[in-house]
């Protein structure tokens, strides 16, 4: 994984400094509250409900043993001994003082990590796919480019104050666990007929109040173009993005009001004049990065164990995903035990995982935009010892992919935002399907769950989504169905009026019964959906229990 | 009746404001205020920004956060309800 | 109005029109366009691009545009609503000053103005980004820095050598003789942890001692690289304290020249005091030269002796003790004397003898002398 140099130190250390020095000037009067925000925004610091909570950006979710153990004493030392990993790769602390974050940025920095740019109206961490490196069907590591960009973005001297938020993937196989649909700007690594890598670029997708998916406006980008390109969008997006409304800011609604060809036209204009000066990425750039990114080797390759124990069997079933490099496999760490809060985990657990890491995963960690942990690399002979390592730890639920495998926001228990609590109706409808045996049974569906309609959760893009809504007092529960996250991505439709809290586990659980009563064959969740249409689905949802 | 809420900007716990002009994390302390009072209070607190953040008025009925925001205020006071050991109220 | 010190800010003729009280001044919203501002802005001695509100980026957008697609080369002032954290960004898109509404924050805003010393991304004044910057080191030609640096103060030499091109692995060397004080006041105001490496070479004056420790302790200097020459040899080489009287090239080396070369290796580049008007072999001074394949910096080349004494006064330095006795090149007592006449500044080293320098600062010869040993 990519390494600092002394510039890179350097500069995270005058960004360390800048904020402190910015935290003392808030304490003592020099700045506003209104001056100060967007400032501690930029260094991922919220203020929530009940506490400031800190995001740690983990860029395009790879983390090494060093970084978890860091991360693991941070929530010791100055939080209440866990942390959440989110739906874009970062980790949240949910209880740090303002006065103590230098000191933890400061800890940080010694192993390589930072909250830079995790939040506030500027680019924020760019995210990959978690499999990238590993992936069987992947064309290209797309982590160096990501990381590229990373560096590009970081402290723009023109794009720190945009009009709204900016979140850029990359993906590299030719499934999308990046998510590049619904991003600001999505880039899917090609080749041309020359075999020579370049960028597919997606521009104006996203969730939220308005959620759209982004559209085509270059299908082949050269990589030493990659940067003039990026800019020249984000130009385009600074000077006319909106202003004047909130919830019309995001580069969404600009490339809806223009039309995708108008704002690609806009782009190209801007580019044409600078494609060719100081923002040509040098290939020696290129190439130093790449070589951060390499594969492990496998010498002496070993097969997938077959096993008697019948809970280990399970868990490889459910949990191992095939690696491109023969004798290693990918392993999911499911971070949704059930009737727990998806995505959260101990101070004691990230060491456990950061010990199995170093020993047997070729010292790699993926934090994964369904709030799961992967190990990457994991040489096949060790898949046991693994195994009962995270047995140890309790992270060895055999539910990766399947209807518990839930993603929730954090929701009106912690956020400032929210308008209904999502974790408790997660952990309800967790205990609910795994007790009826349900889980197991259907197989791979994704459920997904927000508590307002900033959408954090990725409701939107769940086979499942259940959006929590405010009335009158009261929380409500809408479901929506048939969203999707890949390639085949599309956003769920409403299926009715909302229902009550303690009506959403039953109505998920005769979703799940009627999807096994009509599917054809093997058929999943969401191929049965998309075939016999919602209309089946609904009335089991409002059917009186 | 009304009360003043914030964030303590220190560390970001909720507080609320006494009738002293203190802040505290105990809403039992919190002055009770009437309509016009709370106006006036929330006022003077707005202008303590080095040690609350965000002041807002919330309303209260039989000592508790009550009204259409009972429940958000209500996790402000005693944490969250997602039942973990990890988000038990510190001392 | 504060100066956000961009790189190249030359506008004398623009300067010269405002301060007349002529010249067109030219405001525009962040929200411009640049092509409809290009015509409005032609002529004009300076644009102000207003900044409604802080958080209102479309002004570094524009400032970028009219700088590079429009070509506009005139003074460029950030007015408005504008917080000192957002300096390096003004400075970055090619803003000249900034006024922004909130006075008497101008510390904050200094000390902003130089938060970070690299960027990611290319700008204004001279930045190189990073990605290109990184690569460019190796291959870094003697021409090209001497280039740069011709014009610029030695202040601005040293910050750049110290912050920039050889971060990290770059000292000072100091004699704390007779002009010392003045590279050294000017490496505490960039950064007082800057390595100083002062060779002790048991000759020295007790003033040179005792001015060492005063000027360390005024300065703030906080990393003072004492070095002696090494015992074992100047036992066997200098066992009656002679040596620089029986040959002084001898007894430079053992306690000047040798001592440094073992530690040398730590730094990429040293800085030195040397300057032009000493004369001798030093009136064709370049500001950089490589020595033995390692960079010496010499950023008050160009300084004669009025400049020194002006800086001197201007910052109220204290001076070497001796230098009231006729000293102005102070080496070690054995072989230092007062000025002789109206000699040059260097003409009581080494009196009565060719030598003129230790050679610290010469390459150093083909080893015949290490062949003609064996």
């Amino acid at each position: 994984m990519y390494t600092y140099d002394t510039y890179d130190h350097a500069m995270l250390a005058d960004r360390i400094a800048e904020f402190r020095d910015q935290v003392e000037r808030r304490l003592d009067g020099r700045l506003t509250e209104d001056q100060f925000k967007p400032l501690r925004l930029m260094n991922g610091v919220y203020l929530q409900l009940h506490a400031y909570m800190l995001r740690v950006a983990i860029p395009y979710g790879t983390m090494n043993s060093a970084q978890m153990r860091t991360l693991a004493g941070i929530a010791r030392d100055y939080d209440r001994g866990y942390g959440h990993f989110t739906t874009r790769q970062n980790l949240q602390y949910n209880w740090p003082a303002l006065v103590d974050i230098p000191d933890i940025l400061d800890r940080l920095a010694a192993v390589e990590m930072h909250a830079i740019q995790t939040s506030g109206n500027c680019i924020r961490n760019v995210t990959a796919d978690p499999f990238a490196g590993a992936a069987a069907d992947e064309l290209e590591d797309g982590r160096p480019w990501a990381e590229i960009v990373r560096q590009w973005s970081s402290f723009h001297p023109e794009f720190t104050f945009l009009p709204r938020k900016f979140k850029i993937a990359v993906n590299g196989a030719t499934a999308d666990r990046a998510g590049i649909r619904v991003h600001d700007i999505g880039l899917q690594v090609v080749k041309n007929d020359a075999g020579e890598t370049g960028f597919e670029v997606w521009v104006g997708g996203g969730q939220g109040r308005t959620p759209r998916l982004g559209q085509l406006i270059k299908p082949f980008l050269a990589p030493e173009d990659l940067l003039s390109y990026l800019t020249a969008c984000l130009r385009v997006y600074n000077q006319h993005g909106r202003r004047d409304n909130l919830y019309k800011a995001r580069i969404k609604i600009l490339v809806e009001a223009l039309g995708a060809e108008e704002y690609g036209r806009q782009v190209e204009d801007e580019w044409a004049a600078i494609r060719e000066g100081e923002l040509k990425l040098p290939v020696e750039e290129i190439a130093r990065i790449r070589a951060f990114f390499g594969k492990p080797q496998s010498p002496t390759p070993a097969p997938v164990p077959v096993t008697e124990n019948s809970a280990f069997a399970r868990w490889l079933d459910r949990n191992r995903r095939d690696h491109s490099v023969e004798g290693l496999s990918s392993l999911v760490i499911s971070l949704k035990p059930i009737g727990g809060t998806p995505g959260d985990i101990t101070d004691a657990q990230m060491d456990a995982v950061a010990d199995l890491a170093e020993r047997h995963a070729f010292d790699e960690i993926r934090a994964t935009p369904d709030q799961n942990l992967i190990l990457p690399h994991v040489r096949n002979d060790a898949l046991e010892a693994v195994w009962t390592g995270l047995v140890d730890a309790g992270l060895a639920i055999a539910n990766a992919g399947l209807a518990t495998d839930i993603v929730a926001c954090p929701g009106l228990d912690y956020c400032n935002l929210a308008n209904a609590r999502s974790i408790p109706i997660a952990q309800a409808i967790s205990n609910l399907l795994d007790e009826t045996g349900l889980s197991e049974k259907a197989g791979d569906v994704t459920i997904k769950i927000d508590g307002c309609i900033n959408a954090c959760g990725h409701h939107h893009v769940a086979h499942i989504g259940v959006l929590g809504v405010d009335k009158r007092g009261e929380e409500f529960y809408q479901i929506t169905l048939g969203g999707a996250f890949g390639v085949d991505a599309a956003i769920g439709s409403i299926i009715g009026k909302g229902l009550a809290g303690e009506d959403v586990p039953a109505a998920i659980a005769r979703t799940l019964e009627t999807y096994l009563d009509i599917r054809a064959g093997n058929e999943r969740f969401i191929d049965t959906l998309r075939r016999v249409g919602p209309d089946a689905f609904k009335e089991a949802i409002y059917a009186e229990a | 009746m009304k009360t003043v809420t914030a964030n303590r900007l220190t560390d970001g716990r909720v507080i609320y404001r006494t009738a002293n002009g203190d802040w505290t994390t105990d809403l039992a302390d919190a002055a009770r205020l009437d309509s016009d009072q709370a106006d006036v209070v929330l006022g003077l607190a707005s202008t303590e920004n080095r040690i609350a953040v965000g002041a807002y008025l919330i309303e209260l009925a039989d000592d508790l956060p009550g009204g259409q925001k009972w429940r958000r205020e209500g996790i402000r006071l005693a944490g969250p309800t997602t039942g973990s050991t990890h988000t038990a109220a510190v001392a | 109005m504060l100066k956000l010190d961009r790189k190249d800010d030359t506008h004398p003729i623009a300067d010269a029109q405002l301060a007349a009280g002529g010249g067109r001044i030219v405001e525009l919203a962040g929200d411009a366009d640049w092509r409809d501002a290009r015509a409005e802005i032609a002529g004009a001695v300076r644009v102000d691009i207003r900044f409604p509100i802080f958080n209102d980026g479309r002004g570094f957008t524009l400032a970028t545009q009219l700088r590079q697609r429009a070509g506009y080369a005139g003074k460029l002032r950030a007015v408005g609503d504008l917080i000192p954290d957002q300096a390096q960004h003004l400075m970055r898109v090619g803003f000249d000053d900034v006024d922004p509404d909130r006075k008497g924050q101008d510390a904050d805003w200094a000390r902003a103005r130089t938060r970070f010393a690299h960027a990611y991304q290319p700008g204004q004044g001279n930045v190189t980004p990073l990605f290109r910057h990184r690569h460019n080191r190796q291959d870094r030609d003697l021409a090209a820095l001497n280039a740069r640096y011709r014009d610029q103060t030695p202040q601005d030499i040293l910050r750049d050598a110290i912050e920039n091109e050889w971060i990290g692995k770059i000292a000072i060397m100091s004699s704390f003789g007779a002009e010392a004080a003045v590279g050294l006041h000017m490496i505490s105001q960039i950064d007082p942890a800057t390595p100083v490496i002062f060779l002790d070479t048991g000759r020295l004056f007790a003033q040179t001692e005792q001015y060492q420790r005063q000027l360390t302790l005024e300065l703030g200097l906080t990393n003072i690289r004492l070095l002696t020459p090494d015992a074992e040899a100047a036992a066997e080489e200098d066992s009656d304290n002679r040596l620089w009287r029986r040959d002084p090239d001898a007894c430079c080396s053992l306690r000047k020249v040798r001592p440094l070369d073992d530690i040398i290796g730590d730094y990429d580049a040293l800085i030195t005091g040397r300057k032009r008007f000493h004369g001798g072999g030093r009136m064709a001074l370049p500001v950089v030269e490589r020595i033995n394949g390692r960079i010496r910096v010499n950023p008050l080349a160009s300084w004669d002796a009025a400049a020194i004494e002006d800086y001197f006064q201007r910052f109220d330095l204290p001076r070497h003790p001796l230098t009231d006795m006729g000293y102005a090149s102070i080496g070690c007592w054995t072989c230092t004397a007062p000025v002789q006449g109206d000699g040059d500044i260097r003409s009581g080293r080494w009196l009565g003898q060719d030598k003129t320098e230790c050679g610290i600062h010469t390459p150093a010869p083909i080893a015949d002398e290490q062949v003609a040993a064996e």
